[in-house]
């Protein structure tokens, strides 16, 4: 029976909603993390009367045919890049994105990977690196002789030297924004690859036209809704449930002919 | 004698097809735009050839139609900015490769191009008949009530909601994508909200009592089935017994 088959695309669909739920619960204090939402649609149709056919002589035709959908598919798990909270934290390598945009950060590969994520810190020669030790692009390198670092919203980072008064500045953050950053290709560990889907980025200064403004000292928390995960996730286990349910009822349906004779 | 077991066979046919129906619905309770729907029956008549009784009919079930129900989903309210649901009458003009396609289903994205597109690639139309393209610069998007997309670069169009007259001619083409022939009519009071999707219309309680009521009528067709199975045996084994 058809019924079956389709209990079970629902079950499998409600399966990896779950586990997207579970993932962003898993991530509600991870800096920077985007939350995703699994979205599903119908799959194709069976026409068993189509609409629109004859039905008579007098040339009535079908109001309505029969048409059997053959269940549900995952149609996307998109990531909702709207922004997380600002979590103070007075850590001087830490920046936060406010508005669009991404730090671009050198893998050890040589490629590029892009990150909302600024938990940064220095490298023993000096360097801006990520918590892996990766470095910011581009490179900044702050002098062990420095008391003092600030960051400004537009991204220019000075420093006052010991035994100096006035500040100097050392380099000039950038920025990355995509066209479609729901398309980035996810690594872990924060990072994300661009992708075919989210097109090449553009780069310029913080707080430019199209780019966000940075906040030293804070860190972009998950934008992971708790309630709202929660109740999710209910749906979905109810939803579970109920398909589970319908092929429980298929079964007997199909026991009950079986013992026909 | 026959047309016994042949009525109950044609009934739990159209039950099976039923209980998928009811299946799909539930399958589909977490998809955004979905309508549900419900299978209608009617009598098919014939006349038995009995001589006696030549006004009598029997009747078979035969499945006639769907009966879609169109009322609206839930809203869903996610803060994607891309998220657009309909509140009231309306459907989403989709540019599909097998051409235009509606859709209740208001989950877009951008693609690599920055367009407007459904969560399968297809563009969603303006009503200028053109899709929409974003650029960096264009900066936030927002969509006013009337269906007015703006961004910091000024407004860039309306999303063209149309109906039809005869809303359940509408085929479902999977993908929460629904075709037609229909002319369109324009929807002339656009209302839309951004920040928020239609869920599924699936009312679960309905549909676990009509899958509870289809399992009784399937045992229940099963009964005829039996019984009139039992009556043939008993028969052949009266008739046969010579003594």
């Amino acid at each position: 029976m058809q019924s079956l088959s389709i209990a079970a695309t629902g079950m499998m669909a409600q399966q990896l909603n779950v586990e997207v739920i579970s993932n962003n619960v898993a991530n509600m204090s991870t800096a920077g993390f985007k939350r995703q939402k699994a979205t599903f649609q119908d799959l194709m149709y069976q026409d068993l009367k189509r609409v629109g056919s004859t039905s008579s002589d007098a040339g009535t035709i079908v109001p309505a045919g029969v048409q059997v959908g053959m269940g549900v598919r995952t149609a996307a798990v998109t990531r909702i890049a709207a922004q997380g909270n600002l979590d103070i934290t007075e850590n001087d390598y830490d920046l936060a994105i406010q508005g669009r945009g991404y730090f671009r950060i050198q893998m050890p590969s040589g490629d590029d990977a892009f990150t909302r994520a600024g938990n940064f810190s220095t490298s023993a020669t000096g360097q801006l690196v990520t918590a892996d030790g990766y470095t910011v692009q581009p490179g900044i390198t702050i002098p062990s002789n420095a008391i003092d670092v600030s960051i400004n919203a537009q991204g220019l980072v000075q420093v006052t030297l010991s035994g100096q008064t006035d500040p100097q500045t050392v380099g000039q953050l950038e920025l990355a924004a995509f066209q479609n950053p729901a398309g980035l290709d996810p690594l872990g560990d924060n990072l994300f690859m661009e992708s075919a889907a989210s097109g090449t980025p553009t780069t310029g200064s913080p707080a430019s036209d199209g780019f966000g403004s940075l906040l030293q000292g804070y860190l972009e928390t998950s934008n992971v809704n708790a309630v709202s995960e929660i109740t999710n996730l209910i749906t979905a286990q109810r939803a579970y449930e109920m398909n589970a349910k319908m092929i429980t009822a298929t079964d007997e349906m199909l026991s009950v002919t079986s013992n026909l004779r | 004698m026959e047309n016994a077991l042949l009525i109950g066979m044609t009934r739990q046919m159209a039950l099976r097809r039923e209980m998928s129906i009811i299946a799909n619905n539930l399958a589909n309770i977490n998809t955004n735009g979905f309508k549900a729907e419900q299978p209608i029956f009617e009598q098919y008549l014939s006349r038995t050839a009995s001589e006696d009784s030549p006004n009598d009919t029997i009747s078979f079930v035969q499945d006639f139609g769907m009966h879609r129900d169109l009322g609206e989903g839930r809203m869903e309210v996610t803060d994607n900015p891309l998220d657009v649901a309909i509140s009231g009458e309306g459907y989403f003009k989709i540019d599909a490769p097998e051409g235009t396609r509606y859709t209740r289903n208001g989950a877009f994205e951008l693609d690599a191009q920055g367009r407007l597109v459904t969560g399968d690639g297809y563009p969603v139309l303006s009503a200028a008949g053109t899709g929409f393209t974003f650029g960096p610069e264009d900066g936030q998007i927002l969509i006013s009530g009337d269906g007015t997309i703006s961004t910091d670069q000024g407004p860039q169009g309306r999303i063209s909601l149309v109906t039809f007259e005869e809303e359940r001619k509408l085929q479902k083409a999977g993908g929460t994508l629904l075709k037609t022939e229909e002319p369109e009519i324009p929807v002339e009071n656009v209302s839309v909200l951004q920040g928020a999707v239609e869920s599924s219309n699936v009312q679960p309680i309905l549909e676990m009592t009509h899958m509870i009521s289809v399992m009784q009528a399937y045992q229940s067709a099963n009964k005829i089935v039996e019984k009139s199975d039992e009556l043939q045996r008993q028969a052949i084994s009266t008739l046969a017994k010579v003594n």
